[in-house]
């Protein structure tokens, strides 16, 4: 039945079925991922699809100062919103996709980077910070919801041990507080907000810094404490509001700028302070950034030792920022005690991500990421010399993370 | 005097129009019919015997019975022409009175020479769609009818189909077509745009024996559908029988129940015809799935669970009625669908998060108007218009105060908070939809005929929370109209080679409403209207290589309009852009057909075809990572290489297998992206370029395999064995090519089989159908981490009168 005939009708339809194999066969996945053992600095980056998502790879290096640094075939992938902040040698990622959660990652024996931890949360964790060797910190304020929530995390298997939750109402009855920054000190956690409309954004109270002073370590509300001096402590997402010195003072800074989400401005801006012990604001210290910098603000600051801090400076006056921009930016070194600020040299200006500043304190150090034209270059800050090199490009859309583990 | 003369004006118009029209209804009164029985000498009853009236330019098919019926002819003489390939042509001279119903019985004799080496070449209805000159496939339902199917499930057979589902019966659903998805594929049911159906009615609420047939258009869309579609068409044809009646029941697992009654009556005498369709879904989707459980904010465990708040309810009543074959309609309808659907919400994105309270539902009614006439006023000339005005009144509620759930369904309660479950919000949403399409289609001659179309719709929605009353996006209300106007040219110059050149203009207005000055001072809201102009072009044709190998090819440059929400924003977090353009992209297909026999018993089909769209300024959704607001903008490109084919192989009647397979490479090609975080750049480059798109499956394939025996153990019976594989390639979340592959996120290579068991009986009169889907209950997923049901059962009864 089947002759040659036939076998000639078949040739047709066999040859179009084979090119559609052939072309599934063009198909190869030949990218080898090869981590290596002595890659000290971790660079998380951020991907921006143009399916509107993002996607974080957190990727070890040994050199981030020459060539470029890409997430091709290596790095641990989180899909959704993160935020990477380290605490000793462990790097905390807050986010998630769906539920929300928090992910350390830190290095097993071989080098290698792994994730520890399996949480899930009703809301992304505002922050994370250190209470002691094994206890962290983390904070629920959410615009979503009327309770504060303060978890107790076991820092080495980054699950919840014990939860404590107060309304919101503890803090303010305006609607509503956002998360500006906290900070633990001997008996006390410190927690700064501003108010922002949820539906707006709209930020119609601005005229006093305010703290909410919690027990620590029973986390029991104690007070709100003001200070007038000032306007409401940190901005929209950057969660750099309070930092904390070797001797346990707590720094706030406050800016209320148009830049990082604020719609008025009705103080000056500055950095008030909390000594160690006390639970209000130490009325003999004012740092009036505005002086120190003829009349600029500063939106984000990280604390280095000895009373300094690298702070990200606006390079024009309140009244001319661009709503929503984080920038643009100088960066500079902070002297808290001498309320003295010296600018860096040979950094470009540049704007900020809108959140928690992606820099990493090596020695005297800091590396950082800056986006020039439609790249991103790491740069190498000298904060005793006040210079700057610039390094390896990152291809990535934004870093939102940079350690050494 | 100028209005005197308006006014003597409509008069006479009203004057004229009176006239014609007891003109019609006279002549309607005075009209004869003839019918009659068609049967060979033997006196069997022929079916499809094609009986016309010479002179009269009508005709009509013997049905099941071997009888057929012309009715509303004008008194006079004329010969009655019956002709049936086989048998010998007859010619009946009659004369027909005035109000007569003539009665004429034929026998039929058989052609006397034998017939031998000749190939006689059916085509069916599904034949002569897949054989237009567009990258199309129709599948007929007809072997499906006792399936437990729906129309989702069809589609999901269809080479370049993936429909995405995010669990069970009544999930969301997201379908795929060459990587085109979302309001880039437009869907039909009848010709008919189901966007204005709303979201009461879905594809899986469409049970397999209300369908007729589905066409699935990819790339180039045919100027009659009417619509802005970018990436293809799907067009769902009901069942248009004029006399019948159709009712189903299915039960299955997960307590889903699925009822379904189809029917119409048409009077053969004065052609007043009534239709009706009524179908009910059902099903408690408590399924079993893999999920982490939490205890407070750890996750202390993953083990099965049974879903526990995902019960899906969904009701449609689709009556119509009007009249058929009249003078002045062929079809003159109105209809009105009502559907309504309730759902509870188990899950967000990702099965780890998981909700007992949240539910949604959605109540639509839509009057409907249905006109068409061929042979209108002058030979050759046909029209048709479909008009349909949709209300829809949807309701999403998380009333739920300071309570959270488990996987376990245990509640956690929070005293003294107010939270909702996700977000508190009791929101409804009213939508008015407006839709009409005109088409009219005039044949010059054999070989030039002209196709028109022309589609208009108006869309506005108001949403309003009493949760939130103050809730900003709810304070606008946001309107759009659209108008596509489409002009095809169809040359056939032989009967092998013929082709399609058209085009299409489309425009579009928008009256909105922008904010400016966001979160400032001086934020104001003022009032700006938007219009935009856009034509697009293609051409289609198709060459029979020999009588059963067909090439085809298309291409088309085309257009989709931005929707509501994207232009308008949502008055909150999405900001307007008014200046927002239409995407547009460049679809081009070439495909073969090829049918053939060898031997007497072994049919083979194959069809192969190729794929590349371009497709560019995309529309795009800006994230700023600096502020909570977003909008809309016209960047991102794709393009899309692929290859599919599928292949169907018949032995005698008794045993069918067939298979398909797609591979689809698309990639992403913008240079950039825009990121707002940067506030100096702005746009950045997009360092995926060249990369697969994530998130879309790229290879998958099917196959299936079936067994009919006739009047086994049971006299007058059909049995059928089906066999369904399905198999999707693993993809990944995000991109491939970043990250190290043990961390990457995936949706997982998968498997599945079903296998399905049904019997007909008395002619099909009723029917039974068994159906195991899942077979090895294997853990499926199309979307990540939102996990579809296990194994599976369903039985079906179907009577069919």
């Amino acid at each position: 039945m089947f002759s040659i005939k036939n076998a000639k009708k078949l040739a047709l339809p066999v040859l179009s079925l084979c090119s559609a194999f052939m072309f599934s066969s063009c198909d190869s996945n030949d990218d080898s991922p090869n981590p290596v053992g002595d890659d000290s600095f971790i660079v998380s980056l951020a991907i921006q699809g143009s399916d509107n998502t993002f996607t974080y790879y957190t990727v070890p290096f040994s050199d981030i100062m020459s060539g470029t640094l890409s997430a091709k075939g290596q790095g641990i992938e989180q899909p959704g919103y993160y935020d990477f902040t380290q605490i000793d040698n462990t790097i905390y990622s807050l986010g998630g996709l769906g539920a929300v959660n928090v992910v350390g990652i830190s290095k097993n024996e071989a080098g290698e980077l792994k994730q520890v931890g399996n949480t899930s949360f009703t809301n992304s964790l505002s922050d994370i910070i250190k209470a002691d060797d094994n206890t962290l910190v983390a904070v629920e304020l959410s615009s979503n919801s009327d309770m504060v929530k303060f978890h107790k995390i076991n820092a080495n298997t980054v699950t919840v041990a014990s939860t404590v939750q107060h309304p919101v109402s503890d803090l303010t009855n305006l609607k509503v507080p956002s998360y500006a920054g906290m900070s633990i000190s001997g008996n006390q956690l410190f927690l700064s907000y501003y108010i922002s409309d949820p539906n707006t954004y709209v930020t119609s109270h601005t005229d006093k810094a305010q703290i909410a002073v919690y027990s620590y370590p029973s986390l029991q509300f104690q007070k709100v404490i003001e200070d007038t001096r000032t306007g409401p402590i940190g901005g929209f997402n950057t969660k750099s509001g309070l930092i904390k010195d070797e001797q346990g003072n707590v720094y706030a800074l406050s800016h209320s700028n148009p830049a990082n989400g604020y719609s008025q401005t009705t103080k000056p801006a500055g950095i008030t302070r909390i000594k160690n012990g006390q639970t209000e604001f130490d009325q003999t210290y004012f740092f009036d950034v505005a002086e120190a910098t003829s009349g600029k603000t500063i939106s984000h600051l990280k604390y280095l030792g000895n009373g300094k801090a690298f702070a990200e400076i606006n390079t024009v006056g309140r009244s001319q920022q661009a709503a929503w921009s984080d920038g643009p930016l100088k960066s500079a070194i902070v002297d808290l005690n001498n309320k003295k600020i010296t600018y860096i040299n040979g950094l470009p200006e540049h704007s900020g991500n809108g959140r928690r500043l992606a820099a990493l304190q090596d020695g005297k150090y800091v590396y950082m990421s800056i986006a020039e034209g439609s790249s991103i270059y790491v740069y190498k800050i000298d904060t005793e010399n006040y210079t700057a090199t610039k390094g390896a490009e990152v291809q990535a859309n934004f870093v939102a993370g940079i350690s050494k583990l | 005097m100028q209005q005197y003369i308006k006014i003597i004006g409509v008069v006479v118009v009203a004057l004229i129009k009176i006239c014609f029209a007891n003109n019609a209804l006279a002549q309607d009164l005075g009209k004869a019919s003839v019918s009659g029985k068609v049967s060979s000498t033997s006196g069997e009853a022929l079916v499809g015997v094609g009986v016309a009236l010479k002179g009269a330019n009508v005709g009509a098919i013997t049905d099941a019975d071997g009888k057929f019926l012309i009715s509303g002819v004008i008194p006079n003489n004329y010969t009655l022409v019956i002709s049936f390939l086989g048998f010998e042509t007859q010619e009946k001279a009659i004369s027909l009175k005035p109000s007569q119903n003539l009665e004429v019985n034929v026998n039929l004799h058989e052609k006397s020479f034998e017939v031998r080496g000749v190939e006689i070449i059916g085509k069916s209805a599904t034949t002569q769609v897949n054989e237009q000159p567009y990258a199309v496939t129709a599948i007929s339902t007809r072997e499906l009818q006792n399936s437990t199917s729906d129309a989702k499930e069809v589609l999901n057979r269809v080479s370049g189909v993936r429909v995405l589902e995010e669990g069970g019966l009544g999930s969301n659903l997201s379908f795929t077509l060459n990587g085109f998805s979302g309001d880039q594929v437009k869907f039909f049911l009848d010709g008919i745009p189901m966007d204005n159906f709303g979201s009461s009615l879905q594809m899986s609420d469409i049970p397999v024996n209300t369908i007729e047939r589905i066409e699935v258009y990819k790339g180039v869309v045919p100027v009659w559908l009417g619509t802005d579609a970018l990436g293809g068409a799907v067009n769902i044809i009901t069942n248009r029988k004029s006399n019948f009646l159709d009712a189903s029941y299915s039960i299955g697992s997960f307590n889903t129940h699925r009822l379904s009654l189809n029917g119409a009556y048409t009077n053969p005498n004065n052609g007043y015809t009534f239709r009706g369709n009524v179908n009910y879904n059902y099903s408690d989707n408590n399924y079993k799935v893999l999920v982490p459980i939490t205890e407070g904010n750890n996750v202390i465990d993953t083990t099965e669970v049974e879903r526990f708040h995902d019960r899906y309810r969904s009701g449609t009543v689709k009556l119509e009625t009007g009249w058929v074959n009249k003078r002045y309609a062929d079809n003159l309808l109105f209809g009105v669908i009502a559907s309504g659907n309730d759902k509870q919400v188990q899950t967000g994105a990702t099965m780890s998060s998981v909700y007992g309270g949240i539910t949604r539902n959605s109540q639509s009614v839509i009057p409907t108007l249905k006109y068409s006439k061929d042979n209108l006023f002058v030979d050759g000339l046909n029209v048709s218009l479909y008009t349909a005005y949709n209300f829809t009144k949807s309701e999403v509620i998380d009333t739920l105060r300071g309570v959270t759930y488990n996987w376990l369904g245990k509640a956690n309660y929070t005293p003294g908070s107010n939270n909702g479950e996700l977000r508190r919000t009791y929101t409804t949403i009213d939508d008015n939809d407006f839709n009409s399409q005109f088409n009219a289609g005039y044949t010059l001659s054999q070989k030039h005929s002209l196709a028109f179309n022309y589609a208009f719709s108006y869309f506005r929605r108001e949403a309003f929370d009493t949760e939130n009353p103050d809730r900003i996006e709810n304070q606008f209300p946001r309107s759009l109209s659209k108008q596509v106007l489409g002009l095809a040219y169809k040359f056939d110059p032989t009967e092998k080679w013929n082709a399609t050149f058209f085009g299409k203009a489309y425009f579009l207005n928008a009256r909105t409403s922008k904010m400016f000055d966001f979160a400032l001072e001086t934020q104001r809201v003022e009032a700006l209207e938007a219009n935009k102009n856009n034509v697009g072009y293609g051409l289609a044709t198709s060459y029979f290589l020999l009588p059963q190998l067909q090439l085809k090819a298309s291409y088309e440059h085309t257009y989709r309009m931005p929707w509501a929400t994207e232009i308008f924003g949502d008055g909150l977090f999405i900001q307007p852009n008014p200046d927002l353009g239409p995407e547009q992209s460049d679809n081009f297909n070439a495909g073969a057909a090829y049918g053939f026999e060898l031997g007497n018993n072994h049919k083979f089909n194959l069809e192969s075809s190729f794929i590349y769209r371009e497709s560019k300024d995309l529309i795009y959704q800006v994230v700023k990572v600096a502020s909570p607001e977003t909008y809309y903008d016209n960047l991102s490109q794709t393009r899309t290489l692929g290859v599919e084919g599928s292949i169907k192989y018949l032995w005698k009647e008794t045993l069918r297998l067939g298979g398909s397979f797609t591979f689809q490479d698309i990639t992403d090609q913008a240079d950039l992206v825009y990121n707002e975080s940067y506030t100096n750049t702005g746009y950045q480059r997009n360092y995926q370029k060249g990369y697969r798109l994530p998130n879309t499956p790229y290879m998958f394939a099917n196959a299936n395999a079936g067994l009919t025996f006739k009047n086994a153990l049971v006299p007058e019976s059909v049995w059928n064995i089906n066999y369904y594989y399905n198999f999707v390639e693993q993809y990944f979340l995000s991109w491939a090519e970043l990250g190290s592959r043990d961390t990457k996120k995936v949706i997982p290579q998968q498997s599945s089989h079903s296998i399905e068991l049904s019997g007909s009986f008395n002619q099909g009169k009723y029917n039974i159908a068994l159906e195991c889907r899942n077979l090895t209950d294997a853990l499926l997923y199309d979307k990540y981490y939102l996990q579809k049901p296990g194994r599976a059962f369903y039985l079906k009864l179907r009577y069919v009168l």
